[in-house]
C-alpha cells in the first residue's frame, strides 16, 4: 500500500540527509570546527555558529528522552493509526530527533521506559524518501 | 547586561473584554464572531472605561493586527508593534510599550487582542504568519504525526513525571482548584452546570477519568478553546493620575525564549520563564517570597505547574503543590488564576490578554466581588506576577503589577 502519511519536502539544505536515508544510513550535519552533530539541518552550526559544516554518518543509536501517546490529534493519515506513541530521542552523538516510536504498545504506556535504548530504521515513503523512525531495542 | 529600571514609568489604566466571550453561538455556531469584532468591542470598552478617546492613542500593540486595527480605528500611531509569539505576546507588548513610554516616544499605548477560537474552530485561516514556505524545523518534524498543542505538551508532562516522580494526578489538582475559581466567576464558561454541561465542580477522579487527548493528559488537563477579545491601555504616570479609572503599576517586566520548535527544547521540565521572571524580579526589587498572587498561563496543567517552578513560587519539581495543598485556591495564601484560568474561564488560543485583564481587575479592586451573589473572587493581594507562555513552552513574558 502506498505511503499516505505526511512526507517531508527535500531541499538543498537537507539533501545528504535524504540520500543517506535511501541507503539506510543516518547522515547528519556535522560542524568541522566544534565537532558536534545537529538535527534539524541548519545553515550554520547552532552550537558555535561556524558555517564550516559537512555531513557524517552517525551510529543510529540513541535513548528515549520522553514520549506521549496520541489518542485524539494526528496529522493527516496518522489519524488512522491512533493511538500511537510519539517521542523525542537523544542521539548517542548528541542533539535530539523526533519520531513515532516503534516496538512499544500504545495501550501500555506504563511499560515504556524513558532512557530505553533505541535504534533507527527507515521506511520507504516514495522513490526518493526513506523516513527514519526509531525502535525500542532494550528497555 | 543589566536591565534599566522602568518601575512605575507607566501604568495599566484599564483592561476590558469584548462583549461576546466563550461560545457565543453555542454548539450550532448560530453566531460567528470575527476576531476583528472581538478586538474592536474590547477597544471601545477600554476607551469608555478609562475615558481616553481612541483618537488619543499613539501606540498600537497586537499579535499581528496592528496595521489593520489602526486603519479600522482611523488613527495614525507613532509606534506600531505586531509581536506575535503565541499566547505570551501581550506580556511582551506591555514590556515594549513600557519601554516606548519611558523613552518618551509615546504617551498612551493600546494593547489589543481578538481571537475567534470557537467561532472559527477547525475552519482554518487563523493565526498570523503565512510566509509561504515551511521552516527546516517544520519539514524535519512533519513526518511524525504530531498535530496541535496537547500532542506536544504531553511530552513535557511525561518527562516531568520521570525526573521528579510526579504523577498526572498531582497535576489534576491544578484543574480542580482552577475550577473552584471559575465557580466564583459568572463570566467563566465552566461557572456552573447551567453555563455549560461540563461546568461546575470537578473532582480529581473526573480529571483522571476524562477521555484521553494525549496520554497522560486527559481532556481536563487541557484548556478551553473559546472566542475572546481584550484590550488594555498603558499610559505614562502624568496621564494615569488624571483618569476616572484606577492605575495599576508595572513594577517589573521581562521576556525570554527557549526555542521555537519543541525538538529544540533543551529541558522539557523548564521554560524560559526563569529568565523572564529574573528580569522582572530585579526590576521590581522583589523576590518570589514577596508575591501575593499570580496569573499563570494554564494552556495545560503542565504549563502552570512548570511555570510556578520557573517563577520561584515553588521548588523545582513541586509547582503542583501550590494547588494540591490549597495555597492557590480561594482563601489560600497565594491565589492563582482567579478568573478560572484558561482551563475553565476562557482560552481563545492566545490566552495572555485574559491574564492581563484579570490581573488589572484584581490590582484595581474591581474583580467580581459580590457579583451575582458570588463574593470572594476579589483578593486582598497588593501585587500580582503575570506570566505568559507562547508556542510550545517556547517564549515567555513576565510582568509584576502593583496596586496603586
Amino acid at each position: 500500500m502506498a505511503y499516505d502519511k505526511p512526507i517531508p519536502r527535500q531541499g538543498q539544505h537537507n539533501k545528504p540527509f535524504w540520500e543517506g536515508a535511501k541507503q539506510g544510513k543516518l547522515v547528519l550535519p556535522h560542524c568541522t570546527e566544534c565537532n558536534s552533530v545537529h538535527w534539524y539541518p541548519r545553515l550554520i552550526c547552532p552550537f558555535c555558529h561556524s558555517d564550516k559544516l559537512d555531513w557524517i554518518e552517525v551510529s543510529g543509536e540513541g535513548t528515549l528522552y520522553t514520549f506521549a501517546v496520541q489518542h485524539r490529534l494526528a496529522a493527516g493519515a496518522w489519524a488512522k493509526e491512533l493511538p500511537f506513541v510519539t517521542a523525542f530521542i537523544d542521539l548517542k552523538e548528541g542533539d535530539r530527533m523526533q519520531t513515532v516510536l516503534r516496538g512499544v504498545d500504545p495501550n501500555k504506556p506504563e511499560d515504556i521506559k524513558i532512557g530505553s535504548k533505541v535504534k533507527v530504521e527507515f521506511e520507504q515513503a516514495n522513490d526518493d524518501t526513506f523516513i527514519p523512525f526509531w525502535r525500542v531495542v532494550e528497555s | 547586561m543589566k536591565m534599566p529600571d522602568l518601575s512605575y514609568r507607566a501604568a495599566l489604566v484599564g483592561a476590558c473584554e469584548s462583549n461576546l466571550i466563550g461560545y457565543p453561538g453555542g454548539e450550532e455556531r448560530t453566531i460567528r464572531c470575527t476576531s476583528l469584532q472581538l478586538h474592536l468591542e474590547a477597544i471601545k470598552n477600554v476607551s469608555e472605561y478609562t475615558g481616553i478617546p481612541i483618537s488619543d492613542i499613539d501606540g498600537v500593540f497586537s499579535a499581528g493586527w496592528s496595521s489593520e486595527l489602526a486603519e479600522h480605528l482611523g488613527i495614525h500611531p507613532s509606534y506600531i508593534d505586531t509581536t506575535s509569539v503565541g499566547g505570551c505576546s501581550f506580556q511582551l507588548h506591555v514590556r515594549h510599550a513600557l519601554a516606548a513610554i519611558a523613552a518618551g516616544m509615546i504617551d498612551t499605548a493600546l494593547i489589543s487582542h481578538g481571537e475567534a477560537g470557537w467561532s472559527y474552530r477547525g475552519m482554518g485561516g487563523r493565526g498570523g504568519g503565512g510566509r509561504g514556505e515551511v521552516s527546516p524545523a517544520e519539514e524535519a518534524t512533519a513526518a511524525y504525526g504530531i498535530a496541535g498543542a496537547p500532542a506536544q505538551y504531553a511530552h513535557a508532562m511525561v518527562r516531568h513525571n520521570h525526573v521528579y516522580g510526579t504523577t498526572p494526578e498531582d497535576f489534576a489538582h491544578i484543574s480542580v482548584v482552577t475550577r473552584q475559581w471559575a465557580m466564583k466567576n459568572p463570566r467563566a464558561l465552566m461557572y456552573s452546570k447551567e453555563t455549560n454541561p461540563f461546568g461546575g465542580e470537578i473532582t480529581i477522579e473526573d480529571v483522571l477519568n476524562a477521555r484521553l487527548i494525549a496520554w497522560p493528559m486527559t481532556l481536563y488537563h487541557c484548556c478551553l478553546v473559546t472566542d475572546h477579545g481584550g484590550a488594555v491601555i498603558l499610559a505614562r504616570p502624568e496621564i494615569a493620575r488624571t483618569l476616572k479609572s484606577k492605575p495599576v503599576w508595572v513594577v517589573g517586566a521581562g521576556e525570554s525564549m527557549g526555542h521555537s520548535n519543541m525538538v529544540e527544547m533543551e529541558d522539557f521540565t523548564a521554560t524560559s520563564a526563569h529568565r523572564s521572571a529574573k528580569m522582572a524580579y530585579e526590576m521590581a526589587g522583589l523576590s518570589p517570597n514577596d508575591i501575593e498572587m499570580a496569573m499563570i498561563y494554564d494552556s495545560f496543567t503542565i504549563t502552570a505547574g512548570i511555570t510556578a517552578e520557573m517563577l520561584g513560587l515553588a521548588p523545582r519539581g513541586r509547582g503542583y503543590t501550590l494547588w494540591k495543598e490549597g495555597h492557590a485556591a480561594p482563601g489560600g495564601r497565594l491565589p492563582i488564576n482567579t478568573n478560572g484560568g484558561g482551563l475553565s474561564f476562557n482560552h481563545s488560543g492566545m490566552y495572555g490578554m485574559q491574564l492581563l485583564v484579570e490581573a488589572y481587575r484584581q490590582m484595581s479592586g474591581t474583580a467580581e466581588d459580590g457579583v451575582n451573589g458570588d463574593p470572594g473572587k476579589q483578593t486582598e493581594a497588593s501585587n500580582c506576577i503575570v506570566n505568559g507562555t507562547g508556542g510550545t513552552l517556547s517564549t515567555t513574558g513576565t510582568l509584576i503589577l502593583e496596586r496603586d
